[in-house]
């Protein structure tokens, strides 16, 4: 298990700090991304100012489940494994739905954060919020105005596919972006 | 128990033990860490369950009157439950239970055949089963020492789908009724201790909020609502306070908050996320899960939040994957759910000796105790059990619902 873990979170470290070069990406924080260090790797926990990441933004006035996921559905971003950290094949997406966010002014996004089904119901709820949450960091690096961007997690209660199989888990450990049509 | 690696594990502070860890995941058939690490976190063999059947006090149980034999199935199930206590024919046993079971009451009767004496004799006026129960919980009390928790209520969530309803029941899975029918996720149930109020978290506003149960008068009040999640709230012993996971700042924190949502008080302060909170019986300390150091493992902070987050203890369990953390009502163990070559598995973790022990090897997760402090209900593959801690010996607990998690058991 730990073999089979390691290689691809390795693999996606290593992209996602050579993405770190690119000139796009500078004002990314790291919020979610556990700052590049491997699990277990400090003995210390970053207690000074730490956990103040953009706070979310202030509930909209609409409902989270009329947003309109199938315009950016392709954009949907996908996570490792008890992950949150954005990959860099799927920071490509994101640089996608920033596009199409500045061409499509008076929308919103609404960002919301999946699990798999594995695990307890409460850490997985966080799970998806930290995705979110990383995805929105993301979205304002590349010059999103924060308060157009909301979020909220599901855990793992809403699924895109069923099923019991790692292809099926693949799928499910998600950011879905909607779209939302209201101003901030 | 392999005395030479307990004495391996007792030498080592617990810093060096994280650091075994770690050096395990990376080189997972290094010999001796793969020693270590079995060490601090075994499993029993079939050769050290301790079969102690034929030691059990033996309770004779005979009740008449209108609901006689029903109260005597009832009160001979519930002994049985508690693994402590083998409910025998009237004729033999070592204590003589016996009793009148009418329609709203039990007066039950126990005595010590041996010494002729006897033990008590009083009126249980519970409503329904509970009189039964609360007989049953009354000979536990006398026989073992120990609190019966046949009395005891279990909330959970059951459904399919994307829709979670919140349920409660008895113990023994009787008399489940659906508490909401709301058509959106309920999730992460907690009872006060005295059993008069539930908190969960439901999607009912489209978002994560904590909502809050007067179970008498079925009132329902929405009690945290900020940005982001608000989630898996957990009673403080005396209720007064919740405390709960919000990411109003940005990020899964662990806030205490009293129960008309003010006072609120963020206890812990790092880049990971913390969930699960769970009070400490005498309420100064709160153990959560935080997985600041990329996995999730288990970290208790005093719950006053005066320390700014700075205040924490690791709690090594020998494994790198703990999460739902439940405080046991003596204080001295904590439950958790463990992921272990990929199955999810219950672990109990014991404060004083600051070692962890796995208790299921079939799967298992969202451990909850019950009063005695050596039974927990948790889930299975959409199924509640009933799992005894000192013979590992796990029941399952039928239930009128399906798609049942997330237990939780009344004090």
């Amino acid at each position: 298990m730990n073999i089979k873990c390691r290689l691809p979170l390795l693999i996606a470290l290593t992209i996602a700090l050579a993405a770190c070069g690119d000139d796009k990406d500078k004002n990314y924080t790291g919020m979610g991304d556990n700052g590049g260090a491997l699990p277990g790797g400090q003995d210390t926990l970053n207690t000074a100012d730490a956990g103040g990441g953009i706070p979310p933004a202030a509930r909209g006035n609409f409902n989270p489940d009329n947003a309109d996921y199938q315009t950016l559905a392709s954009d949907t971003v996908y996570f490792d494994f008890d992950k949150s950290t954005i990959s860099g094949s799927e920071r490509s997406k994101l640089d996608q739905v920033s596009q199409w966010f500045k061409a499509n002014p008076g929308h919103s996004l609404f960002l919301a954060g999946h699990a798999d089904k594995r695990g307890t119901p409460e850490y997985n709820r966080a799970l998806g919020e930290r995705r979110a949450l990383a995805v929105r960091e993301y979205l304002v690096g590349l010059g999103l105005p924060a308060a157009s961007l909301y979020t909220n997690s599901y855990g793992a209660d809403r699924p895109a596919v069923d099923g019991d199989t790692e292809e099926a888990y693949a799928k499910n450990r998600r950011v879905e972006i909607g779209v939302v049509v209201q101003q901030p | 128990m392999n005395p030479c690696l307990n004495t391996a594990h007792l030498i080592f502070p617990s810093s060096l033990n994280l650091i075994a860890n770690v050096n395990l995941q990376k080189h997972p058939f290094h010999s001796t860490l793969l020693v270590f690490a079995l060490g601090f976190f075994s499993t029993h063999t079939p050769g050290q369950v301790e079969v102690s059947v034929p030691t059990l006090p033996r309770v004779g149980v005979s009740i008449s009157g209108a609901l006689g034999g029903g109260a005597t199935e009832i009160v001979s199930n519930d002994l049985k439950r508690t693994g402590m206590i083998s409910p025998v024919s009237s004729g033999s046993g070592d204590f003589l239970a016996t009793g009148d079971a009418e329609d709203s009451s039990v007066n039950g009767r126990l005595v010590n055949k041996k010494t002729g004496a006897e033990v008590f004799n009083q009126t249980f006026s519970g409503k329904g089963r509970l009189a039964a129960h609360e007989f049953s919980d009354a000979i536990t009390k006398a026989v073992t020492g120990l609190p019966g928790f046949a009395s005891s209520k279990l909330a959970f969530v059951s459904g399919s789908g994307r829709v979670k309803e919140l349920y409660l029941a008895d113990i023994d899975g009787y008399n489940a009724r659906a508490l909401t029918h709301d058509g959106t996720i309920s999730a992460s149930p907690d009872l006060s201790h005295d059993g008069a109020k539930l908190a969960y978290t439901s999607y009912k506003s489209g978002y994560a909020d904590v909502y809050l149960i007067d179970l008498a008068s079925g009132s329902r009040t929405r009690i945290a609502f900020f940005p982001g999640i608000n989630s898996g709230p957990n009673f403080s012993p005396d209720g007064s306070l919740l405390a709960l996971t919000l990411s109003k700042d940005g990020n899964p924190e662990i806030y205490t908050m009293s129960l008309d949502g003010g006072s609120l008080n963020r206890i812990t302060r790092t880049r990971g996320a913390e969930t699960s909170p769970s009070w400490s019986p005498s309420g100064d300390r709160l153990v959560y899960s935080s997985d600041d150091r990329g996995s999730p493992q288990l970290f208790i902070s005093n719950s006053s939040g005066t320390t700014d987050g700075a205040d924490w203890d690791h709690l090594v369990t020998g494994n790198s994957y703990c999460t739902k953390p439940d405080w046991s009502p003596d204080g001295k163990l904590i439950a958790f759910t463990t992921r272990l070559g990929g199955q999810f598995q219950i672990g109990v973790y014991d404060v004083a000796a600051r070692t962890g022990q796995l208790i299921t090897t079939s799967g298992g997760q969202d451990p909850s105790w019950t009063r005695d402090s050596r039974h927990l209900v948790y889930s299975n593959n959409s199924h509640l059990y009933l799992l005894d801690t000192a013979s590992h010996q796990s029941l399952p607990i039928e239930i009128n619902a399906g798609g049942c998690g997330e237990p939780t058991v009344s004090r």
